[in-house]
């Protein structure tokens, strides 16, 4: 049995949602510190294409490209606590110009995650992974429907009728995980003192793990990532 | 450090890692160049009646496909497009190969040129396994009927003796030898020429003049006829799209032509509308071709006008789970009436297709079916079949 969790982690807002996400924990920890740095990519992949039109009458629509250069950065292993919370927060993934905006989500187990369509065309969004299989069927321009995941792990989404959009949910036991904005900046806040492994994860793979320890008295730790 | 237990956190990033890149195109050169290819084997019984052959030994249930498409893209206003087929491990085929011209980026209007798509209806442009929910083909892209455009018969009494044996017949004017029929639309081979496409929502038209016809497309010329085809499609609701098209061209050869000594009439006239509309978890598509031949018939008793065809279909498909659907689809294909010197009677035998089964997605790329299909036609040797069939479908 995990040990009971502290009044004050009750209070915890997992801000999860387009670019850059971050989790905020209020009220800070005394103790805690935060874990921040950068994620620098040294090769950011090519986006994903469509199939080969082969029976298409003429070039492909105009589409937007996925930002493919974020990063998430989380703790492999966390705090006992950290398993516990009880909110159970809401997240957007959109559908536009033949788009999923953020290519890249994270989560906290129990999130519901909103998958508006404000496209000009029909989607159908679906996954097979193991953490989550669903097909939310055909719909239109303005219409929204949503999906709770219930399990960690990587969730990779995709549109039954665009081959080419695809995105990535990243479902977190634990809430201390960062998305990395356009810089590639993250921070982790209020994490407790102690030795963690934190691993940034890119585009499908993680690239790099490290090891960092966190003090008892509390204050920023600064770690960067360049993974191959 | 007490109040602290590091937990082994239940994470498998690092295995989904692995998969997490599957079915996704191969993409060289800064994506101008995609590669794609599919692997199809479909699984039957023997075809007794021959009712799923779309070629000479080539059964649509029975086939083992490899292929392989490739789009060379240069800038915003040129590509080439080509697939390349084999069927049961034969000699790579090309199954298309063209030149894709947008002369003007921001607007819907393009340029195809080469082995090209067809314009006409909608089915023969699902181009991939996973487009299809069902295995076999609708009758009217696929089934065999007696006519052939190299071979005539020399009256109406002969072309009513090949009635229903589409798949192997013989006719005394032309080429001696037998040969299998051709369907109204080949679902299975592209013609060579060029089109244009303008526009695309709420309306787009295209239209083409290729070498052959809807029921014998060509590479090379072969009676000094081109065909003209169009299409016409309407999306006046997202999920809708109601098309109409149309296609005429010279469907006999010049040895047939010559043979017949200028006896009126070569030509395949067809006419198509199809209808494809989507909501939710369910899928219906619809289709209708008529096609007319003008077959110079030289000995009486005679044709009083072109013989016709009209293949009708409706399918539908629903899922009812994360990748696991239900699909059906009923076929008609029936021909006009001949007056032969026993009476009238339609020119071929006239046939009916149920089918019916489910579909399986295991991954996003790999994808199982099985359905069971049944056949009947008032004629041949053989009027009755059904069987299953399986079909595994790996894609990226």
């Amino acid at each position: 049995m995990p040990a009971p969790l502290p009044l004050h982690l009750l209070a915890v807002t997992a801000l999860v949602g387009t670019g850059g996400a971050q989790v905020r924990v209020a009220p800070a920890l005394a103790s805690s510190s935060s874990i921040r740095g950068r994620v620098e990519l040294r090769r950011v992949s090519p986006p994903v294409e469509p199939r080969v039109a082969v029976s298409e009458l003429g070039m492909p629509a105009p589409r937007d490209l996925p930002d493919r250069r974020r990063s998430v950065v989380y703790l492999e292993t966390a705090p006992r606590g950290a398993f516990e919370d009880a909110e159970r927060p809401r997240a957007t993934l959109d559908q536009r110009n033949q788009t999923f905006v953020p290519y890249v989500l994270a989560v906290v187990v129990g999130t519901t995650v909103d998958f508006p369509n404000n496209d000009r065309t029909y989607h159908n969004v679906f996954s097979f992974s193991k953490a989550r299989r669903f097909d939310l069927g055909r719909y239109g321009r303005g219409e929204s429907k949503s999906i709770r995941f219930d399990e960690p792990g990587v969730v990779r989404v995709f549109c039954e009728i665009h081959s080419h959009m695809s995105a990535f949910v990243l479902v977190f036991a634990h809430r201390y995980f960062a998305v990395t904005d356009a810089e590639g900046r993250y921070h982790i806040d209020d994490v407790p003192p102690g030795t963690y492994t934190v691993v940034a994860w890119t585009d499908g793979e993680a690239r790099e793990a490290r090891a960092v320890r966190v003090p008892e008295g509390g204050g920023p730790v600064e770690l960067d990532f360049a993974p191959n | 450090m007490s109040r602290r237990v590091r937990f082994g956190l239940v994470m498998t990033l690092a295995l989904n890692a692995a998969s997490a890149r599957a079915a996704d195109p191969v993409v060289l050169f800064g994506g101008r160049v995609t590669l794609g290819g599919e692997v199809n084997l479909t699984l039957a019984p023997e075809d007794e009646g021959y009712f799923n052959d779309n070629g000479y030994q080539n059964n649509t249930l029975r086939r083992a496909r490899l292929s392989l498409a490739a789009g060379l893209r240069a800038g915003d206003h040129l590509a080439v497009v080509t697939q390349i087929l084999s069927d049961n491990l034969a000699a790579p085929r090309v199954y298309a190969l063209y030149l894709r011209v947008r002369p003007w980026k921001e607007r819907t209007f393009d340029i195809q040129a080469g082995r090209i798509p067809p314009v006409f209806g909608a089915f023969a442009r699902e181009g991939y396994g996973p487009d299809r929910p069902l295995v076999g083909y609708p009758l009217a892209y696929q089934y065999l009927t007696s006519l052939r455009p190299d071979a005539v018969p020399a009256s109406v009494d002969g072309l009513l003796a090949m009635r229903g044996r589409g798949w192997r017949n013989q006719y005394p004017i032309g080429s001696p030898a037998p040969a299998n029929g051709v369907p109204l639309v080949d679902g299975d081979r592209w013609d060579t020429g060029i089109q244009v496409r303008v526009g695309s929502e709420p309306l787009e038209a295209s239209a083409a003049v290729t070498q052959g016809t809807l029921s014998y497309p060509r590479v090379s010329d072969n009676n000094d006829g081109k065909q003209i085809s169009g299409r016409l499609a309407w999306r006046p609701l997202i999920g809708l799209v109601v098309g109409v098209s149309g296609a005429r061209g010279s469907f006999f050869s010049t040895l047939v032509q010559q043979a017949v000594g200028g006896a009126s009439g070569s030509a395949q006239t067809a006419w198509g509308l199809d209808l494809e509309y989507s909501r939710g978890y369910w899928l219906f598509r619809a289709e209708a071709v008529g096609s007319a031949w003008d077959v110079p018939v030289v000995k009486p008793p005679l044709l009083h006008g072109p013989v016709r065809a009209l293949g009708l279909e409706g399918e539908a498909r629903y899922k009812f789970a994360p990748g696991l659907y239900v699909a059906a689809r009923l076929d008609h294909l029936g021909f006009s009436t001949v007056e032969g010197s026993a009476g009238p009677m339609s020119w071929d035998a006239p046939v009916w297709r149920v089918e019916g089964g489910v579909g399986y997605s295991v991954r996003r790329d790999l994808l199982f079916k099985l359905v069971y299909q049944h056949n009947w036609k008032d004629g041949g040797p053989l009027r009755s079949h059904g069987s299953l069939a399986a079909q595994l479908l790996f894609w990226l």
